[in-house]
């Protein structure tokens, strides 16, 4: 590898991307019920790669070697574990064909990315079938599809690491007990496993886009990622109005990734951001998919999420947003969807409509709300509100208290700029 | 300038659970301290205890090497280039195992 930044990329591409789509792959060849053990071999041809590559560099076909090896490390454990599977007709012999022919032919397939897409859309579908909890699904699709370690899951559901395993050890039983299968629903079951799946999605990318902890504020993978499967639906026959929606909404929210950090590495927020900077390719996809959105069918949350986004993108400067339209699509949303963070979030356009003091009273009664406990925009906002009513005193209290929560290090620094200012 | 051979121990007792997210960013700090000019070679070596071949009164007899028993393995080399001592010391102590393994330092004779 001569250049350290495309070492970088191909890395970056192997095991944050290609994770997932190995286990899917793995997980077809080994059964569902042993989807533990597709993870693990996954797991292990990463740590070989983790203790070889040090030394001699990056194999000039990094993809193929892994999944060389992932392959080679699934025949091992078949051989090892004298392999017994309650929904596999296949005898482990037959498996350990099928392993090592695919060992052999995958990295080579003409239609490997068509293939790999596939798998990963039948896993997603598998993971959010009706019979596992909602959130067991979701926690499992980030963790098999999305690549996603355990830690990062739970931050993206601010939730506890315990929980999170708790809840994919469930997930994974109910596929044993259950005999799922990676078949692609139909009929009645779509639209019902649809929806998960949308859900799943758009929590991928809420995972890129705001990404709470280290030293990237924008994992543009993640929101590639999310981005790519919403794509796929949506180009697919699956499509329905609000996968039209979320892509709507994914793609204008992306869209100002460039202008969200500036020059110097900070954060700058929504008003103030170069709008110049916007990704114009982004705006385009999300208003295409936005107007597909509403040909038919019922309106969704990903519907009042994606107008507010266009709302943002139709302004043509920080100081004309509509704000009177915004807290109306607010006011949609929390009525579809009752959240505390979405409540948090129409709080500052009650505070662009109707002043500071009516925002700070629109989050008073979130303040005690178990599900905000340790998440800094809600003390953040507070203390915003608060500098603009003219009490920094209490703003910097509050600032103080947002930087006991977890956020990434642009968010730190814009908080202790914040706390300067108070 | 003299060449130096790291010889990288790993502790095998310790336990690797990383996110693929973990060990992206692992890897691509050791590479990067791969991709400097320092750095003359690399090679891992095979997880086994290998062997070890003595003179018993002038006999050699083999046996299996010394890891067997200890938790601490020999897992891989490096030859980087460095003025002296204190230099390749500075260096080795960059690599990411510095962090949670061992790192011996030999100078290379004559050079």
């Amino acid at each position: 590898m001569s250049n350290p930044a495309e070492a970088g990329v191909l890395l970056e591409h192997l095991f944050r991307r290609q994770a997932g789509r190995m286990v899917s792959h793995l997980t077809r060849l080994l059964g569902p019920a042993n989807l533990d053990l597709a993870e693990e071999t996954v797991q292990e041809a990463m740590l070989r790669a983790l203790q070889t590559w040090p030394y001699q560099g990056v194999p000039e076909r990094a993809e193929a070697w892994l999944f060389r090896v992932a392959h080679n490390a699934a025949i091992d454990a078949l051989r090892r574990r004298r392999f017994s599977a309650p929904s596999a007709e296949d005898s482990p012999e037959d498996t350990i064909a099928a392993l090592a022919r695919a060992a052999d032919t995958i990295p080579d397939r003409p239609d490997l990315e068509e293939h790999l897409r596939d798998e990963e859309l039948r896993m997603i579908f598998m993971c959010c079938h009706p019979e596992i909890p909602r959130d067991a699904a979701v926690a499992l699709s980030l963790k098999t599809v999305g690549g996603f370690g355990v830690n990062e899951i739970a931050r993206a559901f601010l939730a506890e690491e315990a929980a999170i395993a708790q809840r994919l050890v469930r997930a994974k039983r109910q596929i044993r007990d259950r005999g799922l299968t990676l078949d692609m629903p139909a009929g009645r079951d779509l639209p019902a496993r649809l929806d998960a799946v949308l859900e799943v999605i758009y929590l991928i990318f809420n995972e890129g886009y705001t990404a709470h902890e280290g030293d990237a504020l924008i994992r543009h993978d993640l929101c590639g990622e999310a981005l790519r499967l919403g794509r796929l639906i949506a180009d697919s026959s699956l499509a329905a109005p609000r996968v039209h929606a979320l892509v709507a909404l994914m793609a204008l929210q992306a869209a100002r990734s460039p202008a969200r950090i500036d020059s110097l590495g900070e954060l700058v927020v929504l008003e103030e951001q170069d709008r110049s900077r916007w990704n114009q390719d982004l705006i385009a996809l999300g208003f295409q998919q936005f107007e597909r959105s509403i040909a038919g069918g019922a309106p969704s949350v990903y519907h009042a999420q994606a107008a507010i986004a266009a709302t943002h993108a139709r302004a043509a400067s920080g100081a004309d947003i509509d704000w009177h339209m915004i807290l109306s699509l607010y006011d949609d949303l929390l009525a579809m969807n009752p959240s505390p963070v979405v409540a948090l979030n129409r709080a500052v356009a009650v505070a662009r409509v109707q002043g500071p003091a009516a925002g700070l009273a629109a989050i008073e009664t979130l303040r005690t709300d178990p599900r905000l406990r340790g998440y800094y925009l809600l003390p953040a906002l507070r203390g915003h509100l608060l500098l603009e009513l003219d009490r920094p005193g209490e703003a910097a209290g509050c600032f103080r208290a947002a930087l006991e929560c977890r956020c990434s290090e642009p968010e730190r620094r814009f908080l202790r700029r914040r706390l300067e200012s108070a | 300038m003299s060449q130096f051979l790291l010889l990288l121990y790993n502790d095998t007792t310790r336990p690797r659970r990383l996110s693929p997210e973990e060990m992206q960013n692992t890897l691509e700090r050791y590479m990067a301290w791969r991709n400097e000019p320092f750095t003359l070679d690399g090679q891992r070596l095979a997880e086994d205890v290998g062997r070890v071949i003595r003179s018993d009164n002038g006999t050699p007899r083999t046996s299996d090497g010394p890891y067997s028993e200890t938790k601490e393995v020999l897992a891989g080399f490096y030859l980087i280039e460095a003025a002296n001592y204190d230099e390749a010391v500075k260096l080795a102590i960059t690599n990411p195992h510095a962090q949670h393994g061992t790192i011996e330092v030999r100078q290379i004779y004559g050079t």
